[in-house]
Formats: structure tokens, C-alpha cells, sequence
């Protein structure tokens, strides 16, 4: 690893400045799982290392029942995972951050480097975009908030513009309607980083749902949602068949990459059969007795 | 002896220091004015050097030296091929291979001063497999020919045996590379001092061979250098001869005169590290209805990259070590040892076993189908038993191979499990079963297997054993400690055993062939049992009575016919040191096993004891995303006496989860000879979490040729698990994978494949 120097503000404001003054010389450090590989590496050789650790106040996980949730941008995966808040109100989520990677990462990686980093090989993007979350941005010219889906942008690229840290997600007020599910699919039992994931949301209307999201992650560059299947399963009786067609809806709309963890038509049969499972357990049915 | 300590479960005697970190690896050690050394791998799988310039690097401050192939010596080493020099000279044969080595002050420094060597390179066509290299005209790895070894063995009539069969399968079955894995990659550190002798502290599972190959590559003196053993973080067969970088680390000091470490990062150590020998299996056997084998006849390629290294005697274990396994007559196996411009692959825990049991195992579960028995008694009935004479003149002075096949499948509640299965639903189970044998020791290096032990009684009766077989983490100390307190009746915490070093431990030849336990066991036994008498000895003549009377337990010498007469052990050996003229206690005893080396026909009994093991478990396989689970393994290892069982269930477990690994989760990723996931993210190795529920059980025959009895454990360990699980997921889905590793996607296209019969 090159030498580099090492910043600690202690404000927002200080931190920001820093950024500006530097420039591409300079980069954040949150968590520091990735950049860490990736100074050793050599594939990232920054000059400057701007740590937010003494921001204290990005850490901090609060909720209001008008306002929801908002999870400092700092807050680690652990962290998610344990808060009761988290555990409460938006179960889905904090299941995610506690099977997340691995226990090393879940305990030192922050949930805003990793949407930062926009690594596909994730869980939290796509479940994020399923729930409706939207993210705080400071920048020089102050605040902005944008919905997580307009985030994502690409493999390793988020809308986050030079000189701008991310510094919240924000969840609207849980739905007691609204349920949630998610899947994350391990190429093996040795894998730490997903292969594909899916997350489902949608809004209980009678033995019917609407609202549906359907987003798939890690299988392709950044998360898709799946139009076709959402449209196809609003207003519909779930059954074992109409997760079937779902599926299939969603294995011809999705664009997959392909790596060394599987290419794209492996890819694209493990979202159908993870998707066929979601859509099956949401609505309480058992996948496990007939394949798709 | 009142208290028993053979047999006892007990942690590692170097547990302690492990666990609180203070247990020295060679990339621990500091010394002053030690620098650091970095390499320069090929970016070519086949290339002409056509030119270096050094300048650059060599300019930059902080940079001792640079070297290269042209500063090296002309004298190539290698185990029995001569093919590598300390770097490339002129040609590079793989990706990866060593072109060039910084020393700087820093590794930083030295890690940027790589970045300013400029090489020209010419680049050659490259044979990438063994079909490439074996193809006509195909470009020659070495001028020899991309052949570098071939094995005929032929017993009985083999032709005779198939037309007496009944039922005769044949089938193909390939093998991948697995990275041994070990949770210390490769470090060294290396110095000259005032006399240009040359110390060398690494990670190594040989000293002595460490020294023989080092005065070989260095073309020097072997005693003109000292090899240590610093702590060892695993070796698993590729830290015996065959990895590069501590020859290269000595080499530097002896350029540079100072002292020179040389830590491999993992991906370096990927990159050079000596993965295992990937091979493709023919195998034809015929067998009787009632399940007799009549003939086995068996051809391997195998390959074994840019440098054979220790991979022909890999092949000829796999050729023929599971011949011995079972009572055959009419077998055959024509194997040949391919060069590719790949990594040299080569020694790895199971050395060749764990290939041809794959094969074997696979076939025999798939013969027992053919003839509608039960595995198990197919294996049962050809199983070698105590007392047999094998097909390749090998004497199984003991076999638990019935005892583990018994063990395993009651454990598991086989017959109850296989039946439950009704191959419908998205998720399947089914379950698997293999059998396995290994060597206790191997007798081919100078018609010698023997191991010496040092044993040396301190004046306050504690002892300190010198010895040179290693202890890389697999408890050969432990061992070693455990029979000699027990012999001399004191507290396993009284025994302190030296790290290996050539300049003070007896000659041996390492840990390699399980061959520790039985043969330095058996030195240690002896040693202890000499030291002993003459503790006896002198105790009776300070006590005045008859040695034959006394007896040392806890310590203490005490005679067994008049309890007023003991003496502590510190008395006694004080004692003998005052009235032997100085001479304390200090006894050496060497066993060498009565065993052969083999005759040109490869015939001959060539360890003291074969050890055995079963292995069965259960998987379940998901059809929609073709992931296989390990839900849950019984693995039984005949090892005759178990001195610590808590180190042989330590070793079944290991070894149980790195065959899973090799099955299931490891894939060596090349393209155009270049590894494509040399880092611990991408090849995944087996984690915590990946881990199915573990059972094993120990089968203690008593070795008659073993000390108290015991055989090799570890080794047989690994073997099992391949095939267990291959014939598991056939069981599940009625697929059967012929080639390693196992993915997803295999079982995925082999189900679709299956539904659709005529696509």
C-alpha cells in the first residue's frame, strides 16, 4: 500500500471542504472493508483519506411514527441489524443486514460505504429500492434527497456527485398492509457475496396485493425492478402457478451479468427460482413441492 | 506408569502460545537491519526474455538490489527433474513464474520499484492443457517432450479377468486443482553471516530436504547453510520441496549480505503457491455377480504444468495405492505426467489418493447399482483384510476398513436414510458412502524411512526432544510428547520439543507420507525407554537396590517392594551427571520401519502400516438453482491406536471440510493460463458457515509395526469425501458428475439433460 494521509474531521462541514480542496486526490473512508482491498491492491491509490469515524451524528439509527426511519449513512450492518427500531418496524431490513457478507464485514462495514462503493455483489440496494427508501446527499451547496432507486446508477456508480457524501436512508413509516419479503441466493454455502437477490413489497388488498415491488440484485449491473412480474401479480390471487408465471416474467425481462460467480443464463435461473419462491412465501404457500 | 497418557485427548501443546499470537512464523521474525524482498511474476504463459532493464527500479531510493535470471546460478534443482533455476532464465513456462526480485528497505519500496523493471518479452505459443500438449506438433514445455513421466504396472491376467466378469463398466473422470489453503502463506527470512553461512528461518515441512534443495539451487554447500523451522501455519503437502520462495528469499541474502525477508501476500501465494495435480481418470472394471472385482484396468494423464516437482510420485499413487485397498489379482494402469505452461501443481494432502478414490469410489457406487447391492457390502466384499498379502506386495499387518464401513453407515442410519428417499420435490436428499486407504510412511527416498529422536533429560528431570520431523500444525509434537512422558512417568507440561534446525536436530527426512507417528513415534518410544533404564540405573544405585524393582510415576522413581525407597527424578539425574563424569542423560535412538523400497515392477511393501477410513453422508440438492448442501458426514479413520484423539477427530473434521471444499466450493479459474480468482473472495474456500454438521469415530486396530500400536492419521482423512458426495447427489437426482468440482451449473444442465433425453 502507498502512504497516504489520513483525515479526521470532526464536522460535516470540515469534511466537505476537505473533499473540495482535494479533490480526486482525496477519497472517503466509512467502513473501509473495500477501499482497504482496494489500496493494497493498488487499485485505488488515493493521496488523500478522508475518514468520517468522528462524525458521530451519521451513525445514529432514529425513528418517528410520522416520519419514519432514518439510518445515519455511518450506521454499520451490525448495527442495522440489532437496533430494535430496525427490528420493529422494518423487519425485512434488519434481516438483511444480519445475513449480510459475513460477521467481520457485518461488524465493520457501514451501510453507506456499501451503497457508496455500488459493488452489484450486495444485498441492501435492492432491498432498500423495495421498501421505498430515499437517501440524504450533503454536498457544497447543501442537502438533496433522492429516492434510492434513482441511486443506483451502474456497476460501481451511483448518482453521488465529486465532492458529495452520503449521509442517510430514509424509510417512509411502516405500512401494517405492506409486507416484505426477501431472498438472497449464494452460488455455494462458501460464498460471502450474493449471486442474485430479490426483494418483494406490496400492499395486502384483501387476499390480493397492489403497490407490488419487485427488485432484483446482484445479478445485474445495478438493481432491476421487475415491471412486468410487478404489474402481473397486482390485483392477482396468488397462487403457486401465478409465482410460476411471475418468475418466468421476471427471468425474460431481467439483463444479467456475467462473471465468474455464474454467467448469465445461470443468473437468470436462479432469480426465476428465487423469485418463484418469494412470490410463494409471501402469500404463505409452500415452493418446495413442485418446481417451477 | 500410573497415569495414561497415550490415549488421552489433549490440546496441542502449542495451543497456547497460538491462541494468544505469540507463537513465531517466520514473517514474525525481525532482525536488525533486516531489508524486504519482492517478485516479479510472467504476465506470459509462454515467453522468450528478450531483455530486462533494471535501471529504473535500481534507482530508486531505498532499493538494495534487483536480480534477475542472468544473476542466478546456472545449476537447476527440482525433486528429480532438474528444470528451474532460483529465477527464469530467458524462457518463462507459466503465469506467475519468477522473473525477477527486489530487496529494499521497505516492502512498499521494493513493491514500487517492480513496477519499474521493464521487460521485453517475445511471446511463444502455449500448450494450456493436457489435450494442447499432447497434440501433434504441439510446442515442447522442455526440450524433453511434454511427456515427463509415464507408469506401466501390470498383475495377473487382466484381460482374462473382464471375460470372467459378469458385469464390466467403464467410465471417465476428471479431477481439478485445489489450493492447499493454509492459513499462513509462504514467508522466509534469510541471512549471511561473517563466515558466509547461510541461516534460513521458513515455513517448511523438511528442514533437511529445505537444505538439500537450497545447496542444489544456490550450488553451494548443504552444510554451509542452516535451515530452522520457524512456527508452521499448515503445509498440506506444498511446503515439503516444491514452492519457490524461500529458495528465492536465501538466494537474495546471499546477494545482498544482510539479512532478507520474504512474506508472500495471499495472492502471491496463489500465484506460486503448489496446487494440486488435476488428472483425468479411464477406469474399466469388471466384477462377478456376486460382486467380485475380476479385473481393474486403469489410464491417467495428468498434469503437472511448467515443473514436475513431486508430481510423478503423486501419479504413482494414484496409479496404484488403491489397488491395495481391496483383494484383486488382474490389474492394470498406464498413467503419463504431462507438461503444460501452467503452475507446476504437485504434493498435496492425500498425495494422488484423493483422485483415484474419486474414481474409484464413483465407480464402484455405480457398479453396486449394476448389480443392485448395497455399497457398502460391494465394498465389504473386496475389502483387504489383516494379515493379507496385497496385489502389489504390500502386508496389512492391520486393517479396520469392515470396522469404519460398519461405523459409518450405522452412524448415519444409512439403510433408513436411503430408503426415505423419493426423488420428487424441489429439494432432494440423498446419501453417499466412499471407502479409502493410505500409507504409514513411504520408503522411497536412499532405501531409508528411518527417524531419529534425541532425547535429553535435564538435571531437574524435565526432558527436551530434538527431531527433525516437522510440526506444521498437524501435532506431531503433541504425539512425540505424549508417548515420552508416558515412558518416563512425568507431566506431558515436563517435555519441551526443539523446533527443527540442521545444525542441532538428528537427521530425518520431515513430515510427508504420514509417515511422523510411526516411524518417529517409534524412535521417540525407543529413546524414551533407553532413557528410562538408565534413569532406573542410576536411581538403583543411589537407592541400593535392583533397577527391576523400580518404577517412575509422576516424577518420581519408586521401588515397587519397599515403599521407603524413592527418589524425585531431579535427585536421580543430578546423580547421574555427578557420578558419570559430567555425563548427563542424553540418548538418541533411531527406527527404520523393515520395509522396501519398490522394485522396478513397482512391487514391494513399502510402509510399516496402511491406515483406512469410510466416509458417509448425506446432501441435498436444490434442482431449480443446482446448489448441493452437505447436510451431514460420519467420517471413521482406522488409524490404528489414536495417541490423541482429539487431534485425529481434529484431522477428520479438517480434512472432511477441505474435501467438501475441493467437491463443492473450489474452482481454480484460468484463462490463457492466467488465474482468474487467485484471492480468498473468489476461490472460495470452506467457511464456518459453510460447514455441514461433523461426526467422526476412530477404528483403533492395533498396528503390530506401530508405536503402541498407532498408524497415520490426516492423510485417509481427505480421501472419502469427493466421491461420498458425488454418489450422495446421485442418490438425490439420479445424476451422476464424473468431473470435479461439482457446480451449479453441472447439476443444472445434467437435470435438464435428463428431463430432456432426446434434445
Amino acid at each position: 500500500m502507498h502512504s497516504f494521509e489520513f483525515m479526521e474531521p470532526t464536522t460535516l462541514a470540515e469534511a466537505l471542504r476537505l473533499l473540495a480542496t482535494h479533490e480526486d486526490d482525496a477519497c472517503v473512508f466509512a467502513g473501509g472493508t473495500a477501499l482497504l482491498l482496494a489500496m493494497r491492491q493498488r487499485m485505488m491509490v488515493p493521496e488523500i483519506v478522508v475518514s468520517l469515524g468522528r462524525l458521530h451524528d451519521l451513525r445514529t439509527i432514529g425513528w418517528t411514527p410520522a416520519g419514519g426511519l432514518r439510518i445515519g449513512a455511518l450506521a454499520r450492518h451490525g448495527d442495522v441489524a440489532r437496533s430494535e427500531l430496525v427490528q420493529q418496524h422494518y423487519p425485512m431490513l434488519a434481516g438483511v443486514a444480519a445475513g449480510l457478507a459475513n460477521p467481520q464485514v457485518r461488524n465493520q462495514a457501514t451501510i453507506g460505504g456499501n451503497l457508496c462503493y455500488a459493488d452489484p455483489a450486495t444485498d441492501p440496494p435492492s432491498c432498500l429500492i423495495a421498501m421505498g427508501a430515499e437517501v440524504t446527499i450533503a454536498g457544497p451547496d447543501g442537502e438533496r434527497r433522492i429516492p434510492m432507486r434513482t441511486f443506483s446508477v451502474d456497476f460501481f456508480t451511483t448518482a453521488l456527485e465529486p465532492g458529495e457524501i452520503l449521509t442517510g436512508i430514509l424509510l417512509p413509516p411502516p405500512d401494517p398492509q405492506r409486507l416484505g419479503h426477501y431472498r438472497r441466493h449464494l452460488r455455494t454455502a462458501a460464498e460471502h457475496r450474493p449471486v442474485a437477490n430479490v426483494a418483494l413489497t406490496a400492499r395486502r388488498v384483501g387476499s390480493a396485493w397492489d403497490e407490488v415491488r419487485l427488485v432484483v440484485g446482484a445479478a445485474t449491473p445495478s438493481p432491476q425492478s421487475m415491471t412486468r412480474a410487478e404489474a402481473y401479480l397486482a390485483g392477482r390471487a396468488i397462487t403457486l402457478d401465478v409465482a410460476a408465471e411471475a418468475a418466468s416474467l421476471v427471468a425474460e425481462e431481467l439483463a444479467p451479468i456475467s462473471d465468474g460467480r455464474g454467467d448469465a443464463a445461470f443468473r437468470r435461473q436462479v432469480v426465476r427460482a428465487a423469485t418463484r419462491r418469494i412470490v410463494a412465501e409471501a402469500a404463505g404457500l409452500d415452493w418446495k413441492e413442485t418446481a417451477a | 506408569m500410573t497415569v495414561s497418557v497415550v490415549g488421552q485427548p489433549m490440546p496441542q501443546v502449542s495451543a497456547q502460545e497460538k491462541v494468544q499470537g505469540r507463537a513465531v512464523y517466520a514473517g514474525d521474525i525481525k532482525m536488525a537491519g533486516m531489508l524486504h524482498a519482492k517478485l516479479l511474476r510472467s504476465p506470459h504463459a509462454h515467453a522468450r526474455i528478450l531483455s530486462i532493464d533494471t535501471s529504473a527500479a535500481e534507482a530508486l531510493p531505498g532499493v538494495k538490489v534487483v536480480v534477475t535470471g542472468d544473476d542466478v546460478p546456472r545449476r537447476r534443482w527440482g525433486v528429480h527433474h532438474k528444470q528451474q533455476n532460483v529465477l527464469a532464465c530467458g524462457l518463462v513456462r507459466f503465469v506467475g513464474e519468477e522473473v525477477a526480485a527486489v530487496v529494499a528497505t521497505t516492502e512498499a519500496v521494493a513493491q514500487d520499484a517492480l513496477e519499474l523493471i521493464r521487460i521485453e518479452y517475445e511471446e511463444l505459443p502455449a500448450v494450456l492443457d493436457i489435450d494442447a500438449a499432447l497434440s501433434e506438433g504441439a510446442v515442447p514445455v522442455h526440450p524433453e517432450g511434454n511427456v515427463v513421466d509415464e507408469i506401466n504396472i501390470a498383475r495377473g491376467d487382466v484381460e482374462a479377468g473382464f471375460a470372467a466378469a459378469d458385469i464390466v463398466h467403464e467410465e471417465v473422470y476428471t479431477t481439478h486443482s485445489q489450493y492447499p489453503g493454509y492459513m499462513e502463506p509462504m514467508a522466509t527470512v534469510a541471512a549471511t553471516d561473517g563466515n558466509g553461512r547461510l541461516t534460513v528461518w521458513t515455513s517448511t515441512q523438511s528442514v533437511f530436504l529445505a537444505r538439500q534443495r537450497l545447496a542444489e539451487a544456490l550450488d553451494r554447500p548443504i552444510s554451509s547453510i542452516r535451515v530452522i523451522q520457524a512456527t508452521v501455519g499448515g503445509g498440506f503437502g506444498a511446503k515439503i520441496v516444491e514452492e519457490r520462495s524461500s529458495v528465492i528469499a536465501a538466494f537474495l541474502a546471499t546477494k545482498v549480505d544482510r539479512p532478507v525477508r520474504l512474506n508472500l501476500s495471499r495472492l502471491d501465494d496463489i500465484q506460486s503457491g503448489c496446487f494440486s495435480v488435476p488428472m483425468r481418470i479411464r477406469l474399466k472394471m469388471g466384477m462377478t455377480r456376486d460382486g467380485t472385482i475380476t479385473a481393474k484396468d486403469v489410464t491417467i494423464e495428468a498434469e503437472c504444468g511448467a515443473y514436475a516437482g513431486l508430481s510423478p510420485e503423486v501419479m504413482l499413487v494414484t496409479a496404484m495405492r488403491s489397488d491395495n485397498m481391496q483383494r484383486l489379482e488382474n490389474v492394470r494402469s498406464h498413467a503419463r505426467m504431462i507438461h503444460t505452461h501452467t503452475m507446476p501443481r504437485g504434493a498435496f494432502r492425500g498425495f494422488g489418493g484423493t483422485q483415484m478414490s474419486f474414481a474409484l469410489n464413483s465407480h464402484m457406487s455405480t457398479m453396486a447399482d449394476m448389480l443392485g447391492m448395497d455399497p457398502f457390502d460391494l465394498h465389504r466384499r473386496n475389502a483387504i483384510r489383516t494379515g493379507d498379502l496385497s496385489v502389489h506386495g504390500w502386508e496389512i499387518g492391520s486393517c479396520g476398513l469392515p470396522e469404519c464401513l460398519d461405523q459409518v453407515s450405522t452412524a448415519l442410519d444409512w439403510t433408513a436414510r436411503r430408503a426415505r428417499n423419493t426423488r420428487c420435490g424441489v429439494l432432494r436428499r440423498g446419501v453417499g458412502m466412499a471407502a479409502v486407504m493410505h500409507v504409514s510412511g513411504n520408503r522411497t527416498m536412499g532405501n531409508w524411512d528411518g527417524s531419529t529422536v534425541v532425547l535429553k533429560v535435564n538435571e531437574d528431570g524435565r526432558v527436551v526432544i530434538l527431531t527433525a520431523e516437522s510440526d506444521m500444525g498437524q501435532g506431531a509434537n503433541t504425539m512425540l510428547t505424549q508417548i515420552c512422558a508416558q515412558e518416563l512417568g512425568i507431566p506431558v507440561s515436563h517435555v519441551t520439543v526443539q523446533a527443527p534446525d540442521t545444525d542441532n536436530s538428528p537427521y530425518c527426512l520431515g513430515s510427508l507420507a504420514s509417515r511422523v507417528t510411526i516411524n518417529a513415534g517409534n524412535a521417540m518410544l525407543g529413546a524414551a525407554r533407553q532413557a528410562r533404564s538408565q534413569i532406573l540405573e542410576a536411581a538403583a544405585q543411589k537407592l541400593g537396590c535392583e533397577a527391576a524393582d523400580l518404577t517412575i510415576a509422576d516424577g518420581v522413581v519408586h521401588s515397587g517392594k519397599n515403599p521407603n525407597l524413592f527418589a524425585p527424578l531431579p535427585e536421580i539425574c543430578r546423580y547421574h551427571i555427578f557420578r558419570h563424569g559430567g555425563e548427563g542423560i542424553l540418548v538418541r535412538h533411531t527406527h527404520d520401519p523393515k520395509t522396501v523400497m519398490m522394485n522396478k515392477e513397482h512391487y514391494g511393501n513399502i510402509a510399516p502400516a496402511y491406515s483406512f477410513a469410510a466416509q458417509a453422508l448425506e446432501v441435498e440438492v436444490d434442482t431449480e438453482t443446482g446448489q448441493v448442501r452437505v447436510v451431514e458426514t460420519y467420517l471413521s479413520d482406522d488409524c490404528g491406536k489414536a495417541i490423541n484423539p482429539l487431534t485425529v477427530h481434529g484431522q477428520s473434521a479438517g480434512a472432511a471440510v477441505q474435501a467438501v471444499g475441493w467437491t463443492l466450493y473450489e474452482e481454480l479459474q484460468m484463462e490463457g493460463g492466467r488465474v482468474m480468482n487467485g484471492n480468498l473472495a473468489d476461490y472460495t474456500m470452506p467457511t464456518a458457515e459453510a460447514v455441514p454438521t461433523m461426526h467422526s469415530d476412530i477404528v483403533e486396530t492395533d498396528e503390530p509395526n506401530g508405536p503402541l500400536g498407532a498408524k497415520g492419521a490426516s492423510e485417509t482423512a481427505i480421501l472419502p469425501g469427493a466421491p461420498a458426495i458425488a454418489n450422495a447427489v446421485y442418490d438425490a437426482i439420479g445424476v451422476r458428475i464424473t468431473d470435479l468440482p461439482i457446480t451449479p451449473e453441472k447439476i443444472l444442465a445434467a437435470l435438464a439433460a435428463k428431463e430432456q433425453p432426446h434434445a
